[in-house]
């Protein structure tokens, strides 16, 4: 799924890489016209270039299934890492989470019960912490180390997806089994 | 005369995996000026029963001509969809018997269980056997939050028992308390 911002022109919000290559293109031709990455029409050398757009890419989710938690008098904390590509200049990105609570609440159902959770993002992989996001409010500021868009080359995983569990809501909650999602909508810096 | 009792309480945990409806797959982004990806989020929480705010029962320099009774407001909490549970009890006598002791010395005590607080009288508890049919109303696993206690425990020495008692001796015993949801 991907949204539809526009791209930009010029040189402004390249990659580094692609305004690397614009300005060897604007160098080596007055006329020239790259497909791959950058777009460039130029007359002499002080023309436009036109790049791809700053394209962002989250995969390697996995599904957070806590099991049945024995211990209801602690917290239980999932975390996983994942793949999030940007390929903006600063390799920046945000992130925008919703649950399917009411109103993109973070909360598990199970018939009319409902038990609330916590997400926290960590723009490092291997992390069982990181910042707690609030539903539909979009965290920022964020870089990745990811080289490819699905980490098949580069680092395997760039970030860390936490859900947690408390158990002031485990303890509250009635017995039964809870299910829910989370969404999350990146966006490139 | 005095008595003395040591209380005890144990909490009893019963364990009921609950079908769930199976979890979605996680949905990956594709590359874009946005990028969406989802999990499904699962969790099971188990019949779960808890029981707190118990305290040790004292009978002091008791009148043997009256009855001696004493009943304390405690905390049990169940997560059940009915918020039931049972409760047994069992002394440090032979066999579980209510009973104090010193030495050779024994006196019998009776146990009754109310499943609302406040009161001073309920059912009476047979040593092992569990009553059942009992509902809490805590909505918190310690009453630290909603009702601050939900059930009384009273314990009773018949003034009979007391006078069968050797006076300026300390009796002692332990009442053990099992809570299983339903």
């Amino acid at each position: 799924m991907s949204g539809g911002r526009t791209s930009s022109s010029g040189s402004r919000g390249q990659p580094a890489a692609l305004r690397q290559r614009c300005r060897a293109a604007q160098r080596s031709t007055g006329v020239s016209l790259l497909i791959n990455g950058c777009f460039a029409l130029l007359l002499g050398s002080a023309g436009p270039c036109f790049a791809a757009s700053n394209n962002v890419r989250i995969t390697g989710l996995t599904d957070v299934a806590f099991g049945t938690v024995a211990n209801l008098s602690a917290d239980a904390v999932q975390s996983q890492s994942l793949c999030l590509y940007a390929n903006t200049a600063s390799n920046g990105y945000n992130v925008r989470a919703s649950g399917s609570g009411a109103g993109g609440t973070f909360s598990l159902s199970s018939g009319a019960d409902e038990l609330p959770f916590e997400v926290q993002w960590n723009g490092t992989a291997g992390q069982s912490s990181g910042t707690q996001l609030a539903a539909n409010v979009a965290l920022s500021g964020l870089t990745t180390a990811a080289t490819q868009q699905t980490c098949n080359s580069g680092p395997a995983v760039s970030a860390s997806l936490v859900v947690i569990l408390r158990s002031a809501a485990l303890s509250s909650a009635s017995a039964g089994s809870y299910n829910g999602s989370l969404t999350l909508l990146i966006g490139p810096e | 005369m005095k008595t003395l009792f040591r209380g005890a309480a144990a909490t009893a945990v019963i364990m009921a995996l609950t079908g769930g409806t199976a979890a979605n797959a996680a949905t990956q982004g594709t590359q874009g000026a946005t990028s969406t990806g989802s999990v499904a989020v699962s969790v099971s929480v188990p019949n779960r029963v808890q029981l707190s705010g118990l305290t040790d029962v004292a009978f002091t320099n008791q009148d043997p001509s009256v009855a001696a009774a004493d009943a304390q407001n405690v905390c049990v909490w169940s997560n059940t969809s009915t918020r039931g549970y049972n409760v047994n009890a069992s002394g440090s006598g032979t066999a579980g018997a209510f009973t104090l002791a010193n030495a050779s010395l024994t006196v019998p005590y009776a146990v009754e269980w109310a499943g609302s607080s406040g009161l001073t009288s309920g059912t009476a508890l047979t040593s092992g056997t569990a009553l059942t049919g009992l509902t809490s109303t805590a909505t918190n696993a310690t009453c630290s939050a909603g009702p601050a206690t939900t059930a009384s425990l009273i314990v009773k020495i018949a003034a009979a028992d007391l006078q069968s008692m050797q006076a300026a001796t300390s009796y002692t015993g332990t009442l053990t308390l099992v809570v299983a949801p339903e």
